[in-house]
């Protein structure tokens, strides 16, 4: 009995110890978004504020205002603000350039790398004031109207107040 | 009211509001607003300290302005494809300028990034993005090209790609050749991601 008891834990903990693997942070999955995804995307967020970051892992300023991205994720859990990030890398870099870049970081929002025909379109599509500088920032508000739009790198303390002046009725 | 006083003092009205919007106008104008679809005159000094100004190029069929940056993965990965148009079509009548107007990179790392790079044309610092300012330039690489009368002809992107072999619209080429030809350009206006203008903060 007590050898069967003893033999029961091992593989309990054999178990565990195998599946401890599976319990690290999930694979980050950085989705191609056409036209009709984002359109879609946006208006998924109709009810909450939703900030829109586009980012590449070639522009350094991009990289630099990602962990306060993060934060302010992480700040805004369950305040009905909400973060999404679009990569204008290449949709064929996701494995060789974003993953790499996203994995530094424990990402709790979506990413999605932008597969528009045209690049242009992608860039009107969000504000026709944009010409494509990098990184850029769009906040809807509560009822999905694009209410600021930015370029330019920030701090977790400039983004939050931008986000503040939308949340505000 | 007489009908008639009600004629003249709607006459009057609609006077005065058309005489203050011409002033309103006039006063843009002279306190040096862009003109639409214009760009501004300017001068800068180049990497060497000579000045350069936009009216020293009365005889080219068109200018282009190129703004660029040292440091952007993007303007740099156009530096090849800039040498080689500016090969090309400096001896047809269209001369180039840069302009940097990135905070951080002065004149110094402007001629040592062209010297490396084969960057023959003048590229001028544009010191607390005053000119940027006047073009409402705000990314890297972005192009004007425009007539002597400061007209924009084509304003946008060099091509569709940073990557060469990635290309399949040559934009930028394709507004020098309508232009040479005498032909208005087809394609006036162009967007691609780049890097930001480093601007001072104000």
């Amino acid at each position: 009995m007590k050898q069967a008891g003893i033999l029961i834990l091992l593989w309990i903990g054999l178990f565990i110890f195998l599946s401890s693997g599976s319990l690290e942070a999930e694979p980050i999955e950085v989705k191609k978004i056409g036209e009709a995804d984002l359109k879609s995307i946006l208006a998924s967020y109709k009810g909450q504020v939703l900030l829109v970051n586009i980012w590449a892992t070639w522009c350094k300023p991009c990289r630099e205002e990602f962990p306060d991205l993060v934060r302010l994720q992480d700040f805004y859990k369950g305040k009905a603000v909400h973060i999404i990030a679009i990569s204008a890398d290449y949709p064929d870099e996701v494995n060789a350039k974003i993953l790499p870049f996203l994995e530094k970081f424990k990402i709790n929002f979506p990413v999605y790398v932008q597969d528009f025909p045209r690049q242009e379109d992608f860039i009107n599509y969000l504000n026709r004031e944009w010409n494509g500088a990098l990184p850029a920032t769009f906040i809807y508000n509560k009822e999905n109207r694009q209410q600021t739009f930015f370029i330019g790198k920030k701090d977790f303390e400039s983004f939050q107040k931008e986000i503040e002046k939308t949340r505000r009725p | 009211m007489l009908d008639r006083t009600k004629i003249y003092l709607s006459l009057t009205i609609v006077t005065v509001i058309l005489a203050v919007a011409a002033a309103g106008v006039v006063s843009l104008e002279a306190a040096g607003a862009v003109e639409k679809n214009k760009i501004p005159a300017f001068t800068l000094k180049d990497f060497n300290g000579k000045s350069h100004s936009f009216s020293d190029y009365k005889d080219a069929k068109a200018v282009a302005i190129f703004y660029v940056a040292t440091r952007c993965p993007v303007s740099n990965a156009y530096n090849k494809r800039m040498a080689d148009l500016y090969k090309e079509f400096k001896a047809k009548g269209i001369p180039f300028i840069g302009i940097n107007s990135n905070k951080m990179e002065d004149a110094d790392e402007v001629k040592i990034h062209a010297q490396k790079h084969g960057l023959t044309f003048p590229i001028l610092k544009d010191i607390n993005n005053v000119v940027a300012d006047k073009f409402k330039a705000t990314v890297t690489p972005e192009v004007y090209v425009v007539n002597t009368d400061r007209d924009i002809l084509y304003h946008g992107r060099i091509d569709d790609s940073r990557k060469q072999d990635k290309v399949t619209s040559r934009d930028l080429y394709n507004a020098f050749k309508e232009i040479l030809a005498g032909k208005p350009v087809t394609v006036k206006e162009t967007k691609a991601f780049g890097c930001t203008i480093k601007r001072i903060k104000k």
